[in-house]
């Protein structure tokens, strides 16, 4: 039993949330020794879960013995895996530098007790995202979307500042928003096709007026929650208020999550429809936001809103191709170049704003023209966030740039010169802004600022280092990637 | 700056002119409810598919109320997320600010004190007899809690005893309590069964009545916590 792959798909939601738990009835204090014997347990679950998939092919797990249609139930193909693995290496990572940056600065009562409240937040998060990634159940999965948004919105308000509890206000708001439009478009693939489990929706789907209510419900909902343009106005905010470890886990992992339940709606259950102009639509929305989300960082006086604003940007690629993940030669391509970008995404946009928080935390302000002269003093940072910076540009060698080399070669394989050339321009206005944010950084420092600066704890900075590195090194996944993908394909393979 | 945002906010509230964007948007609205509107009337006529089904696998649920059987037995997995999500918001709101001080004021009044103190012990059973009543007639956890909630905001209001105790271990593992026992049965029955929350049909009844007790416990106690509001911190009353 315990060698079976379909064994341990629940122990990876099991795991974080028991950890949650004890977290949460055991004294604080304990908190970091709990997380991190969670954290191991996690991560022994998914590595083994990830090796089993490769070796046996995908797997599913009945909850409660039942099986669909009355159950639930839960599967792991590569996709999953892939998404289980970045939460399980980014999360770690974010912990670790949250450890480090609770030490530094998490002093006084009021603030302390603000923080340690991180520790189960975190946990639930990462056990939610878990859930959300394991489901083939279409309102289970409105659960984990409703437990991934609290869990955020809580982790944003840790903040603790006027400014970031109107931010979290908001996002809760447009949060529980979209989870309706979510809901409601449940009810509509309910009502019409009579089960919940997306592999039995995705042999029983046909173009019916039912079903475009329900694309369109559930578009429109989870666009809310990934911030795509024009419904991003929550995101600059939320984003850039947050403490630095939050900011990380919002950006790379959080709006990824309601991202994959669109993108799995689309490949497996909206399909009947992609003739219509919908794909078409997101195409247009997501190159908007390339251009609209790069000018925007490029014109930004604060470090942590222009990172922000690069994440509006950069959800736009993610929607820029979904037409051609239904043209049979170009999807498995198209599929990987949205796949990598994800994972180099999360890598550099993580770092860039781990290693933000630590110069912000040594130089007492988040203002672009305080951070002149920072190389000498914060080497380990500024590096970190330059080598991040490489990969948001998406130069060789990087993940961003084996991303975009896929999603080009799809474009340009299908004749679509428009969305190749967004995404040259989107790299060079990305090459623009960090480049603002860089070339400071070199420039000779003020001795007096020299004088009163403290070096941040090796955690922090080593942490971002570590995955901007990452980010750098996943231009070598391209192909495992690719054969990940392959496992239990989803898409247009996967339905023939 | 903050009220002069509240003001103008107050302002646009009051104002209801129907300027054009506003017809915009109305047109917009009433074309989406009815485009959904003509959507749903397409609906199969055998709506609620499933229904049959849950009926036919009743006698092995354990219990005979439908509800029951869907919310915690088929979907318990569902449920047991449900759970955590009231959970989490508990984790939430002590994350963000402390209780609000109003709770720290005894009441003049004797009328709530004798009215709670007749009132409560009441309260207490009948919300024991929706539990005990949910596995084979409507009712449950969830009813039962939403009254023990009530109870708790009563006891607060009246005693102002809760929210001066500050974090203490007993209240933490009662708002844990739902989540613990829903938790250790669904990861025990997976070592033991081999699938997540899968109950053996003879004792299913007996692990959901425990589940479901734990389960109203924190309900209530959540619901009640969450009406107090805030990180209960540790004062003398006044």
């Amino acid at each position: 039993m315990i060698f079976e792959t379909a064994f341990w798909l629940p122990i990876g939601i099991m795991a974080p949330l028991l950890a949650a738990l004890c977290t949460f009835l055991a004294p604080q204090r304990m908190s970091p020794l709990v997380t991190m014997i969670g954290a191991g347990i996690t991560f022994v679950a998914v590595g083994f879960l990830s090796a089993s998939l490769v070796r046996n092919g995908p797997a599913r797990h009945t909850v409660g013995g039942w099986g669909a249609p009355l159950g639930i139930d839960l599967a792991v193909d590569g996709l999953a895996a892939l998404m289980l693995m970045l939460t399980a290496v980014v999360g770690a990572a974010v912990a670790l530098y949250a450890y480090g940056y609770f030490n530094f600065s998490g002093h006084g009562e009021e603030t302390k007790r603000r923080y340690a409240s991180f520790w189960p937040l975190w946990l639930f998060l990462w056990s939610a995202l878990n859930a959300l990634f394991l489901s083939r159940d279409v309102f289970n999965l409105y659960v984990t979307l409703e437990l991934v948004s609290f869990a955020a919105v809580a982790l944003t308000a840790l903040a603790g500042k006027p400014d970031v509890l109107r931010a979290a206000m908001r996002y809760l708001l447009v949060s529980l928003v979209g989870s309706l439009f979510y809901l409601m478009g449940v009810a509509y693939l309910y009502g019409e096709f009579g089960v919940l489990d997306i592999d039995q929706l995705k042999k029983t789907v046909t173009a019916t007026p039912s079903l475009a209510a329900a694309a369109a419900l559930m578009t429109v909902g989870l666009m809310m929650k990934t911030a795509l343009f024009p419904l991003h106005f929550w995101l600059p905010p939320a984003h850039a208020n947050a403490i630095a470890p939050v900011s990380a886990l919002l950006s790379a992992l959080v709006v990824k999550g309601s991202f994959y339940i669109l993108l799995r709606a689309w490949l497996e259950i909206f399909y009947p429809l992609s003739h219509t102009g919908a794909p078409y639509l997101l195409t247009g929305l997501g190159g908007a936001a390339i251009l609209w989300g790069s000018l925007q960082a490029i014109r930004q006086v604060r470090l942590k809103l222009l990172i922000a604003y690069s994440t509006v940007a950069q959800i736009g690629y993610l929607f820029l191709l979904t037409p051609l993940l239904f043209v049979k030669e170009q999807s498995p391509i198209a599929l990987s170049g949205i796949v990598c970008f994800i994972l180099a995404h999360a890598g550099a946009k993580a770092a860039a704003f781990l290693s933000a928080g630590a110069i912000q935390l040594v130089t007492g302000d988040d203002r672009i023209s305080s951070l002149r002269g920072l190389m000498q003093m914060q080497p380990l940072a500024v590096v970190a966030f330059g080598a991040a910076g490489v990969s948001l540009a998406a130069l060789p060698p990087s993940g961003g740039f084996i991303a975009k080399w896929f999603m080009l070669h799809a474009a340009l394989a299908h004749g679509d010169r428009l969305v190749a050339a967004i995404i040259v321009v989107g790299g060079l206005l990305a090459a623009i802004y960090v480049m603002r944010v860089v070339a400071p950084l070199f420039r000779q420092p003020d001795d007096a600022v020299l004088h009163r600066l403290t070096l941040a704890p090796k955690t922090m900075t080593l942490t971002a280092l570590g995955l901007a590195v990452l980010a750098l090194l996943l231009s070598f996944a391209g192909i495992p990637v690719m054969e990940m993908l392959s496992i239990g394909a989803v898409g247009i393979l996967g339905i023939e | 700056m903050q009220d002069r945002d509240f003001n103008r906010a107050l302002q646009a509230d009051d104002d209801t002119r129907l300027t054009q964007s506003r017809l915009l948007v109305l047109a917009l609205a009433t074309a989406l409810v009815a485009g959904l509107a003509a959507a749903a009337i397409t609906f199969p006529d055998d709506f609620g598919r499933l229904a049959p089904l849950a009926l036919d696998s009743l006698p092995r649920s354990g219990v005979l109320n439908p509800v029951t059987a869907v919310l915690l037995n088929y979907r318990g997995y569902d449920t047991l997320l449900e759970v955590v999500v009231l959970l989490l918001a508990i984790v939430g709101v002590w994350a963000i600010a402390p209780t609000p001080r109003i709770w720290f004021k005894t009441p003049d009044t004797p009328v709530l004190a004798t009215f709670v103190r007749l009132l409560l012990p009441l309260m207490m059973v009948v919300a024991g007899y929706m539990l005990w009543l949910g596995a084979d007639e409507p009712g449950g956890a969830f009813q039962g809690g939403a009254v023990l909630g009530g109870v708790g905001v009563l006891w607060a209001a009246a005693v102002v005893w809760l929210p001066r105790a500050g974090r203490p271990f007993w209240l933490r593992l009662l708002l844990g309590a739902g989540v613990a026992a829903f938790v250790i049965a669904a990861v025990g029955l997976l070592f033991l069964r081999g699938n997540l929350l899968q109950y053996p049909p003879e004792q299913a009844k007996t692990v959901i009545l425990v589940i479901e007790s734990a389960a109203m416990f924190s309900i209530g106690a959540t619901l009640a916590m969450l009406f107090i509001g805030g990180y209960p911190r540790r004062e003398e009353a006044k």
